[in-house]
């Protein structure tokens, strides 16, 4: 018996809290009302899950351009000033010979915002075409993703370390750039997107398709 | 399903009224993370200036996105790009200028390369040494936007709006002068040159100097300009003279102006006017003589140590200078002398008379029948005579004196020729005369007649000298010569005893047989041995002068 074939609690007629995880029956079907043990709202699946999932994948979209663009970093020396964007920070340490170090910026702070967002929508639309292949993967996906999000802040940290040490004005200091804020953004709200799928979604698609198979 | 009784029996969820909304309001967020994104986006736009490209010949010290676009050392723009242009000879330069310098970017705007420019009068553009060269730019009058620019080569006149005035200068030539060569005024720094350039002739340079505010009040129309580079060393008839600006323009060179002290009615120079740089200040400082008389003068004497350009002086006040040192040859009888031309400046003589006198004289002057007139009369009334005199002892430098000479022989001064003739009197004349004057003087101061009254005197004393003479020699004849005649007596017997003595003298010593004469003899034979070695010695030691200290070697026999 595969975890396809299992049957779910919306097919039961029963819900699961959320937040307490009791089992319980819905007081009526369109509106399954409050958890009796622990009052949260209950849902048959997160509300408007797809909605707000798309909502906060938009807007990190939207702030990954600035995020890119605009620099995250403005180094002040004595005779000059050199604002760094993310991706020219990494050109910079791939040219003077910091390739690992260029590849972990790489990954961490270009390819994981991305991917989540990639990986993200991928899920969705998935979802919404009702699709029933790879759902352990897409899953695995889902999961991946939320484990994920919380090491894309590994820049912003960087550059609130790098800011408030080098202060060694007025030979050299460091000054964030507006793109560590819109940085910041894509990562939040790529965390608030993962949080706002619901993975079970994933799984109705493969029981509504039985249903209409007529099991 | 429902008659379950596990699921009967569990708690049945409370009723809740609907109230939501068909859209989640979470989309709140994407049209935010739009607006924002939006509003960076627009006024990223907003902001951007214009992008321009300007052409050089190379891109020497320019990089893209280092190389910055500086207005009044305020960055206006940064470098984007730099490549060659399609034809491949010269070098486009791409760069983004602030939007707030957008109105600056006309089409006679200016665009240069700076670069470290260290010279001894100070060190400009140090910044560009850590930072790089940058792109100076100058704002145009124009009001025409271009977005395409030519590069100059060398920066423009850069006064950067500073109060002061520019001049124009033209020299021969630029000597040690150049960009920031300093420009003095009482040896105090008051500008420099900004730029030259030779003439479109090629026949001088033109210098623009930029004095600065308030010094430039005082480059009067009547300044004179004048070459402070290095040390000025002339040696002339009036001695060594030596003068130099400061360090800095012994090392680089400068210009000094100075308004000569007899000039009148000062006005400031208008800005842009054009005055001449003098080579040194002796010739900056001379005046414009708006009268200048040309005068031959033969001497009948050397004329060496007399230079061109040395002074011709009246009464010791220099009133010209030799133009000209030659000779002149007269073709009937091959004879030739030396011929000096001069020039006399009426106006220096009137310069050196006291305001109200000059005021008076001056205008006689202007009139030429009336000076030549004048002159006339000084030559042939007064005896007015050019001669050479030695300036110094020491270089031997000559000059021309004009004076008086009354005793002189006449001369005849006549205007009607080219170049009139000024009569001279030879120069050791007055020398010899002031040499016997003073003999003169000398044996006028010897008492004559104290001599002669001593002299009375003294023959008064001599006269009884000579009686008191005749007194002793009446006195000699009655007493001395009786005495004298007994003694001649004496006399005679003491000869005869000498004869006989004499007699026996020639027996004993002097005869042929005398033993005396034997030894004298031998004597002599000895020394006549005597001095043969001596010569052999001699000789010896002439040929071998060694032998002094190393004494007789061994010689080798003959061969």
């Amino acid at each position: 018996m595969t975890s396809g074939d299992a049957i779910g609690g919306m097919q039961a007629g029963l819900l699961s809290c959320h937040c307490c995880g009791l089992l319980s029956r819905p007081a009526a079907p369109a509106h399954p009302g409050q958890c009796p043990r622990c009052g949260e709202r209950l849902e048959w699946r997160r509300e408007h899950a797809i909605q707000r999932t798309w909502a906060f994948l938009i807007a990190a979209a939207i702030l990954y351009v600035p995020a890119n663009l605009l620099p995250v970093l403005t180094t002040n020396t004595l005779v000059s000033s050199q604002s760094d964007t993310i991706m020219s920070g990494i050109v910079f340490l791939y040219a003077t010979g910091s390739w690992p170090l260029a590849l972990i910026v790489l990954v961490a702070s270009v390819m994981i915002p991305l991917g989540k967002i990639v990986a993200l929508a991928f899920v969705l639309v998935s979802v919404q075409r009702r699709s029933a292949v790879n759902n352990r993967q897409r899953t695995r996906l889902y999961r991946t993703v939320e484990f994920i999000g919380r090491w894309s802040m590994l820049d912003v940290f960087v550059d609130t370390f790098v800011v408030a040490l080098v202060q060694l004005s007025p030979l050299m200091a460091v000054d964030p750039g507006p793109g560590v804020v819109y940085f910041m953004g894509v990562v939040v709200l790529t965390m608030f997107a993962a949080q706002a799928f619901d993975p079970r979604l994933i799984w109705d698609a493969a029981a509504s398709r039985k249903a209409d198979r007529g099991v | 399903m429902a008659s379950d009784p596990v699921i009967d029996d569990l708690p049945q969820a409370a009723v809740v009224p609907a109230t939501r909304a068909r859209f989640s309001a979470v989309w709140i967020i994407p049209v935010l993370a739009a607006l924002v994104a939006l509003g960076i986006a627009a006024q990223r736009i907003l902001s951007e200036g214009p992008t321009i490209t300007i052409i050089f010949k190379s891109a020497d010290g320019i990089e893209a996105g280092k190389t910055f676009v500086k207005y009044k050392e305020v960055n206006i723009g940064q470098v984007t790009a730099v490549r060659l242009t399609d034809d491949l000879g010269r070098v486009e330069v791409t760069a983004k200028i602030a939007k707030s310098a957008a109105a600056l970017m006309v089409d006679d705007a200016q665009f240069w390369v700076v670069r470290p420019r260290i010279s001894l009068s100070g060190i400009s553009g140090l910044s560009t040494l850590l930072s790089g060269d940058y792109i100076g730019f100058e704002a145009g009058a124009s009001t025409t936007k271009a977005r395409q620019f030519v590069g100059i080569e060398v920066p423009p006149i850069i006064t950067g709006g500073a109060p002061g005035t520019q001049f124009r200068l033209s020299a021969g030539d630029l000597g040690s002068l150049g960009i920031g060569s300093p420009v003095y005024f009482r040896r105090l720094l008051v500008g420099q040159v900004i730029a030259y350039d030779l003439a479109p002739d090629g026949k001088s340079v033109v210098l623009r100097i930029f004095v600065n505010a308030p010094y430039d009040r005082y480059v009067t129309t009547n300044s004179r300009f004048w070459n402070a580079s290095g040390v000025d060393i002339s040696l002339t008839a009036n001695g060594l003279d030596v003068r130099t600006q400061s360090l800095v323009s012994l090392l680089e060179g400068g210009i000094a102006f100075e308004s000569p002290p007899q000039a009148t009615a000062e006005m400031p120079a208008a800005a842009d006017a054009a005055f001449t740089l003098h080579g040194d200040r002796a010739n900056a400082m001379k005046q414009d003589e708006s009268i200048a008389t040309h005068y031959v003068l033969y001497f009948a004497e050397t004329v060496r140590g007399l230079s061109v350009g040395a002074p011709v002086t009246f009464f010791g006040v220099p009133v010209g200078e030799v133009t000209d040192v030659g000779l002149t040859m007269n073709p009937a009888t091959l004879d030739a002398r030396p011929r000096v031309g001069i020039v006399v400046f009426p106006e220096r003589v009137m310069a050196s008379l006291p305001p109200a006198e000059e005021a008076k004289y001056r205008a006689a002057v202007q009139v030429s029948a009336t000076r030549h007139a004048l002159v006339r009369r000084m030559v042939e009334q007064r005896g007015l005579r050019a001669q050479l005199m030695t300036g110094s002892l020491v270089t031997g430098q000559r000059f021309v004196s004009l004076g008086y000479f009354p005793k002189a022989a006449k001369a005849r001064l006549d205007w009607n020729v080219q170049v009139p003739e000024l009569p001279t009197v030879i120069s050791t004349l007055p020398e010899m005369e002031a040499k016997l004057s003073s003999i003169i003087g000398k044996l006028e101061r010897v008492p004559l007649d104290a001599i002669g009254n001593d002299l009375k005197k003294t023959l008064g004393t001599l006269d009884q000298t000579l009686k008191d003479a005749g007194a002793v020699l009446n006195n000699f004849d009655a007493e001395v010569v009786p005495a004298l005649k007994a003694t001649l007596d004496d006399a005679r017997g003491a000869l005869g005893s000498a004869e006989k003595m004499l007699t026996s003298t020639e027996a004993n010593i002097v005869g042929a047989s005398a033993p005396g004469q034997l030894e004298l003899r031998s004597a002599m034979s000895e020394l006549a041995r005597a001095a043969r070695s001596l010569r052999v010695l001699a000789d010896y030691l002439e040929r071998h002068p060694e032998a002094l200290i190393r004494g007789k070697t061994a010689e080798p026999p003959p061969r």
